[in-house]
């Protein structure tokens, strides 16, 4: 399944799904039906052509967009 | 206010209060740093983050009157490349105490079995004066150096400084940041070796070894949770490894405990009571002694520590020296609280690194397939069952994996199902 | 007017590194350590807090210890850098419990290093124990953030161990007590500082569930993640209202759901509080290991200085050094004397809220051994 998408669409894809909430990679392999393995390096190319980024919770991490983790943070740093 | 060496301090009534008493005081420690701070800046050093320890006082004074957190949770892990070390702490004081509305925390990856020479010591001081609060941890819980409070926009920087710390600050070496959130934390080790001499392996490069060559599980964190590695050298098990770590390597050996004789009786001699505090308190009964000789029945010692502990001069570990594998130790949440439990019996000190390097790697890839989202290993193999965690790591059943063979005949004969 | 040019740090400009790791811990090693590496012979306490080490080359390392109050300012760090130089050889080492250790190889040393030590940084020598002889100190307390850095701590931590180690301190300078004993605090149940096996531990617990401040949970929080956060699957989703609602009977009160959403705070300043467990251990030594047990479900926030949360303490600690036995930890105290008698001679009350009603841990994990501690 994983070699017949190609892999930019795939990006584009996965970028969509980061746009609506942060993520676990776990889940969205599931749901974009591509082997965890392979999501993980794909999601790591991402973050580092800047496109996703990391948010933790300090015990478990998300992925999520850059313009996304901006406005958790604003959003929590707030009064 | 309070003026301590020409700078103000805020008013803080009940902070004051554990300033007294002989332990060492905390609060001492951030008011030292909110005046020195000040100071330095006054004498032109470069300090980003001026008022940091100042507005701790402040935050800290108001927790001990309202008698709750005054910090949120930020997500942020803004250190390019990583994503884990950072953990995000905002104030909500915000409008009140600006200085620390940013707060965050940075783990610096400590040098195993917390070894330190001055010169790497001073400069991690002279980064962490300008680009924070000039407040740390000596150390985390997980072990690493903890840089407490710094604003976003230091992050990058201060990792930077960390990078080249040799270069930039005269360390012998630069500093790496620690693992949190999803990844393997920083593994941690006892002094072993460098000053023990029960250290049935060595902790320290142990340690070394799996934090280098796991630097991308460290770094970028993928797992369905945490994963910690702590190395103590002997059963007695200084860095707590057994409670607190998922993968828990224990010195052990497997043959005889050296005994010297002559030192047995200098002991005895001396005053030491070995009937008393050796033989009697030998929980398997295997130990003798007639006034003249200590007998070891090797066959039925257990290898706990407690005679070689109180008589360090006459008895030592045996030569057959390698590491006990125990699995899946963590804090209650969710399944409860867990010590971990023998994986693998005994792996010799000569293939130990190489060995848990494989069965890590078959760990991990398990989990990461099997895992659910905050499950950590040990409560997957609650969930699935040892017979099925024995397939992942290679390992035959044997009996010095339990207390006790199974309570009830249920047994899942899944080989014979059609 | 000419626009000032804005200097950039050179941190600033300097291309990221990452992956390096941490520095070889050869290199920090004092070189009698580097040089007697894995060739250690034996050890003799020579007074509390100072370990003769003997190498099989015949070189002696005096190793004195120190207590810390962990939460150290840079500035305090140069100061014992200065005595590292000093008295160490430019050397030194923190231990697991937040003791900082000195390496000196002249005993005349080591009375003039402890005696600037105190005068300089105040920390007191001490923290260990005696095995040959059977008398032990107590070591440092380890502990977590609490008020200080944490958001969801139910207690402080580093004001209790203050006032804890105040209470206790001639315990950590000298060798009275029968065995070991380690205390630890954690400021919640998530136990970032593991404390589930320790001799005494003291446990930050909430009380109360999570306040659903709704308006804060549709302006700062992103709603399925908050669910997805729940390890006990408390929470739903309401879709109509776009905020959570919450399960009470559910919740364990871990406070998940507000590290991911702070539109429902878990603080509760009346009803957060400190549980009091006992007789775990990790070493072993003698008895296996064993998870500790709670003794004391609650006890109330008081700061300052948390008098009842001290005097509990000490009131354990004291009672098991009169009647333990030497070599006997608070578990082995206990599993001779029976629960019954530690109620009794301490003083505790036995209520429900100490027999175990959390289902989750399965029984299978009875029969697991959790030691390195057997046959060949």
């Amino acid at each position: 399944m994983a070699e017949e998408i190609n892999k930019e669409e795939l990006k584009q894809k996965i970028i969509e799904y980061l746009q609506k909430k942060p993520w676990q990679v776990r889940d969205l392999a599931k749901i974009l039906r591509v082997k965890k393995k392979e999501l993980d390096k794909i999601v790591q190319e991402l973050i580092n052509e800047g496109k996703a980024a990391y948010w933790s919770s300090g015990s478990t991490t998300y992925i999520t967009t850059p313009e996304k983790l901006k406005e958790m943070e604003e959003k929590r740093s707030g009064v | 206010m309070p003026v301590v060496d020409g700078v103000e301090l805020p008013e803080t009534p009940l902070l004051d209060e554990l300033e007294k008493g002989p332990w060492p005081s905390f609060v001492k420690e951030i008011k030292r740093a909110a005046v020195e701070s000040e100071k330095a800046m006054k004498a032109g050093k470069k300090i980003k983050l001026p008022g940091a320890a100042k507005g701790l006082l402040k935050v800290l004074e108001l927790s001990y009157k309202d008698k709750r957190t005054h910090w949120k949770h930020g997500g942020i892990v803004a250190v390019y490349g990583y994503g884990g070390g950072v953990i995000g702490r905002y104030c909500d004081l915000e409008d009140k105490i600006p200085e620390v509305w940013h707060f965050h925390t940075m783990r610096i990856n400590m040098p195993a079995g917390w070894f330190y020479s001055t010169k790497a010591l001073r400069a991690i001081c002279d980064a962490w004066e300008k680009w924070g609060s000039g407040l740390t941890n000596l150390h985390g819980s997980t072990g690493d150096i903890i840089l407490l409070g710094t604003r976003t926009e230091h992050l990058q920087p201060m990792a930077n400084a960390l990078a080249y710390l040799d270069k930039l600050y005269g360390s012998p070496a630069p500093f790496d940041i620690g693992g949190s959130g999803s990844d393997l934390r920083t593994p941690s080790a006892c002094m072993g070796p460098a000053l023990c001499e029960f250290a049935c392996y060595d902790t320290l490069e142990a340690c070394y070894q799996f934090t280098i060559r796991y630097q991308d599980e460290l770094h970028r964190p993928m797992w369905p949770y945490k994963f910690k590695i702590k190395c103590s050298g002997c059963p007695n098990d200084c860095v707590a490894s057994k409670a607190r770590s998922d993968f828990a390597i224990i010195g052990t050996w497997k043959d005889e405990i050296q005994i010297d004789q002559e030192a047995v009786k200098e002991y005895a001699k001396a005053g030491v009571d070995i009937e008393k505090q050796v033989v009697k308190k030998c929980p398997t009964g295997a130990i003798s002694w007639d006034g003249n000789e200590l007998k070891i029945d090797n066959k039925n010692c257990i290898r706990c520590m407690h005679c070689i502990n109180v008589l360090p001069k006459a008895l030592k570990p045996g030569k057959e020296r390698g590491a006990t594998i125990l699995i899946g130790g963590k804090a209650p949440f969710v399944d409860g609280a867990i010590i971990g439990w023998v994986a693998v019996p005994f792996i010799p000190a000569d293939e130990l690194i190489d060995k848990c390097c494989e069965i890590l790697e078959a760990i991990w890839d398990w989990w990461d397939e099997n895992g659910k989202f905050r499950e950590r290993v040990g409560e997957l193999i609650w969930r699935v069952g040892m017979s099925e965690f024995l397939k992942v790591i290679g390992q035959k059943a044997d009996v010095r994996m339990v207390y006790a063979p199974r309570n009830n005949p249920f047994i899942f004969w899944r080989e014979l199902q059609d | 007017m000419v626009a000032q040019k804005v200097e950039k740090e050179p941190e600033e400009e300097l291309e990221p590194k990452t992956d390096f790791g941490p520095p070889h811990y050869s290199i920090m090693l004092h070189p009698i350590i580097k040089n007697n590496y894995g060739k250690w012979k034996y050890h003799e306490v020579v007074r509390p807090g100072v370990i003769k080490r003997v190498a099989e080359s015949g070189d002696v390392l005096y190793v004195v210890r120190f207590g810390s109050p962990r939460l150290l300012s840079v500035y305090t760090i140069r100061d014992i850098c200065d005595i590292a130089d000093k008295y160490s050889d430019g050397y030194l080492r923190f231990t697991s419990r937040n003791n900082v250790e000195f390496f000196l190889t002249d005993p005349d040393k080591i009375e003039p290093l402890i005696q600037e030590v105190q005068e300089k940084l105040g920390f007191p020598c001490g923290g260990t124990w005696d095995a040959t002889k059977g008398e032990y100190g107590l070591t440092n307390i380890v502990h977590t953030q609490g008020w200080v850095h944490c958001h969801t701590p139910a207690t402080d931590a580093s004001g209790i161990v203050k006032a804890v180690m105040d209470e206790l301190y001639d315990y950590f300078t000298d060798h009275k007590l029968p065995a070991l004993c380690r205390i630890s605090l954690a400021c919640c149940a998530n136990m970032c500082g593991a404390v589930h096996a320790s001799d005494i531990a003291m446990v930050g617990v909430h009380r109360k569930v999570p306040k659903i401040d709704d308006d804060a949970v549709r302006r700062t929080c992103e709603i399925p993640s908050t669910v997805a956060a729940c390890p006990t699957g408390a929470l739903k989703p309401d879709m109509k209202r776009k905020t959570v609602i919450l399960d009470k009977d559910k919740c364990m009160y871990c406070g998940n759901c507000y590290t991911m959403c702070p539109g429902m705070p878990i603080f509760d300043p009346e009803n957060d509080g400190v549980a009091i467990l006992v007789a775990g251990k990790l070493s072993d030594a003698r008895y296996p290991p064993q998870l500790s047990k709670v003794v004391v479900p609650w006890l109330p926030n008081n700061p300052p200085r948390w008098p009842e949360v001290v005097q509990t303490v000490k009131k354990i600690l004291e009672t098991w050094a009169t009647h333990a036995e030497k070599y006997e930890r608070i578990a082995e105290w206990i599993h001779r004397i029976g629960w019954e008698r530690f109620f009794e001679l301490t003083g505790l009350e036995f209520t429900e809220k100490l027999i175990e009603d959390y289902h989750r841990t399965p029984y299978l994990y009875t029969t697991f051994r959790t030691s390195a501690a057997f046959r060949w």
